[in-house]
């Protein structure tokens, strides 16, 4: 009995052991793939230009033949590369959206290295004006690896990425800054640089403000389009809301519907929008306005007494804040005046987006609520300055007065020895 | 002559002491009967009573020189944040029918717990502690 123990617990021993061996035989195996690819394009000095070891598909344990095809684990360069074993090579421009389709449009692939992947990128270039001039055979076009590149492809969040937020503008200018290219399709070759010095664009590039929209936000992804004369507003007014709610609701925003106007765009421009000034509306040189209302028509009235209602408010809040800073410079309380002012700003803010109702008495309203703010900043202001000369004044006269106390102690102290 | 002058010497030692008791009094008075003045550095501040916060509403309420947003939501549960759009510092607010934070300015949106979910804000609003003691509410710096 106790023989048969024993025997048992070897057995036991030897199939545990066994099994965990072969466990550890398997990890290396998955970790230590063989790739005969990069030995011998690494030896041979003839590696992508653009490979990247730390790319996305490498980080997953993907190699070259899961793209490529073909056998990695033969040395023999006729067998690794031989059509038999599946090799593909390199697509031609027209087939790479397929290449790349044959895993990223088949969700049970992608579901493996993310449960949350899209797959509908394919179909979706198809209908962007690159794939469907690809489809008809126009190599110029940007396919997927002309955004995202071959071999140095990451997750748009990683900053490496060429379609990360930041590199997006870039990414596009690539091919549309190209003037040779593009002026084949009769586009603007200078875009990046309107776009650079737009409100967004500095936002963008130079603040580093990923929430600031780059190309894509406006255009789509992989369905890139110039948005149409519809679509224009809703496409602002994905950041812009109320502005676009205002304008929609506005006798301006119908007159420019039955017109087929271009919405926002008529009056902000498009790629090197810039941040508006109050001078953007009014009749000023600098107004936009007065491009289609002549003096005396109600447009031009409009126009003339919002300028002036925003400005009301604006100069109101500049001397509540040159207040604000004498309160500062002269160390008293600021806390409550700088509180208040925050909501002047908002007011202003109010006050700018109302603009676009094109409703005097709306923006007039916004405006008075922000006057009597600022009003009231301005009071307290004015109370903290005068608490301070009051300050000031009570030292200066309790100091006078205990000079002369010190100087009348000796004269008395004089008199009183004079006595003695 | 001599009379007159130390009259004279007298009376101005007793105007200028009595000056001088109120210039020593006035500051120990102002001590004991501070001004209205907010102070610098707020660690915690009463919003007041629960029942005047009802459920699905929000106030914005002064805490310091930073506005916070007092959202009771419609389980009756308090979250209080910093007002302040982590995007271009506008003033966010409570929108009941989406039941979270919005900043009007560019469409950015935040859950109750201040995370940015949608929209350009990159980072989420700062939160508070919210305590309540003897039916009152008391907002509170975290940590």
């Amino acid at each position: 009995m106790k023989k048969l123990i024993v025997m048992l617990n070897i057995i036991l021993f030897l199939v545990l052991a066994n099994s965990v061996f072969s466990q550890t035989q398997n990890k290396k195996n998955v970790v230590q793939t063989k790739n005969s690819c990069l030995t011998c394009h690494k030896e041979d000095d003839n590696m992508p230009d653009d490979y990247n070891p730390n790319n996305v598909h490498a980080s997953v344990g993907l190699n070259c033949v899961d793209c490529h095809g073909g056998d990695s684990t033969s040395d023999d360069e006729d067998i690794a590369m031989s059509k038999a074993k599946g090799f593909v090579g390199a697509p031609e421009k027209t087939e790479i959206p397929q290449f790349c389709g044959k895993c990223h449009s088949n969700i049970n692939y992608m579901r493996k290295y993310n449960p949350r992947a899209e797959t509908d990128q394919v179909s979706q270039y198809y209908t962007s004006v690159h794939g469907k001039q690809l489809k008809k055979g126009d190599e110029n076009v940007a396919a997927c690896t002309d955004c995202h590149t071959a071999h140095s492809i990451f997750k748009v969040n990683n900053p490496q990425s060429t379609v990360y937020a930041l590199n997006v503008p870039g990414t596009c200018n690539k091919c549309h800054g190209d003037a040779k290219l593009i002026s084949k399709y009769k586009l603007n070759p200078n875009i990046y640089e309107e776009y650079s010095n737009s409100v967004h664009g500095i936002a963008l590039l130079k603040n580093k403000d990923t929430g600031a929209p780059a190309c894509n936000d406006c255009h789509g992804n992989h369905g890139a389009m110039p948005p149409g004369v519809n679509s224009i507003a809703n496409v602002c007014g994905l950041c812009h809301v109320n502005n676009l709610k205002y304008f929609e609701a506005s006798k301006m925003g119908k007159a420019f519907k039955e017109e087929d106007y271009h919405g926002c765009e008529e009056c902000h421009g498009n790629h090197g929008i810039k941040k508006p000034t109050d001078d953007f509306i009014g009749v000023s040189d600098k107004a936009v306005c007065i491009n289609c209302h002549d003096e005396g028509e109600d447009g031009y009235i409009v126009a003339e007494t919002i300028h002036g209602e925003l400005k009301k408010l604006t100069s109101m809040y500049d001397s509540a804040k040159v207040k604000l800073s004498e309160v500062k410079k002269i160390g008293m309380d600021d806390v409550d005046i700088s509180f208040i002012l925050k909501d002047v700003h908002q007011s202003i803010i109010k006050a700018r987006t109302k603009v676009h109702t094109f409703d005097t008495v709306q923006v007039a309203k916004v405006v008075n609520t922000g006057l009597k703010t600022a009003f009231k900043a301005i009071k307290k202001a004015d109370d903290e300055i005068s608490d301070y000369h009051t300050r000031t004044n009570g030292f200066g006269i309790a100091t006078g007065i205990f000079l002369i106390l010190i100087i009348l102690i000796y004269l008395k102290l004089k008199t009183i020895e004079k006595k003695q | 002559m001599g009379q007159t002058r130390r009259k004279f010497l007298n009376f101005l030692l007793s105007i200028t002491g009595i000056g001088a008791l109120g210039a020593i009094l006035y500051p120990v008075f102002s001590y004991l009967v501070p001004p209205k003045i907010a102070e610098a550095n707020v660690n915690s501040v009463k919003v007041g009573k629960v029942m005047h916060f009802p459920p699905d509403s929000s106030k914005i309420l002064k805490f310091g020189r930073e506005p916070v947003i007092v959202v009771r939501d419609k389980q009756g549960e308090f979250h209080a944040l910093s007002a302040v759009c982590t995007h271009l510092q506008c003033i966010v607010q409570f929108r009941t029918d989406k039941e979270s934070i919005w900043c009007a300015c560019h469409n950015g949106l935040y859950d109750l717990k201040g995370r940015n979910i949608s929209g350009p804000p990159p980072k989420p609003l700062k939160e508070f502690k919210v305590n309540i003691v003897n039916d009152e509410l008391i907002i509170s710096k975290m940590g």
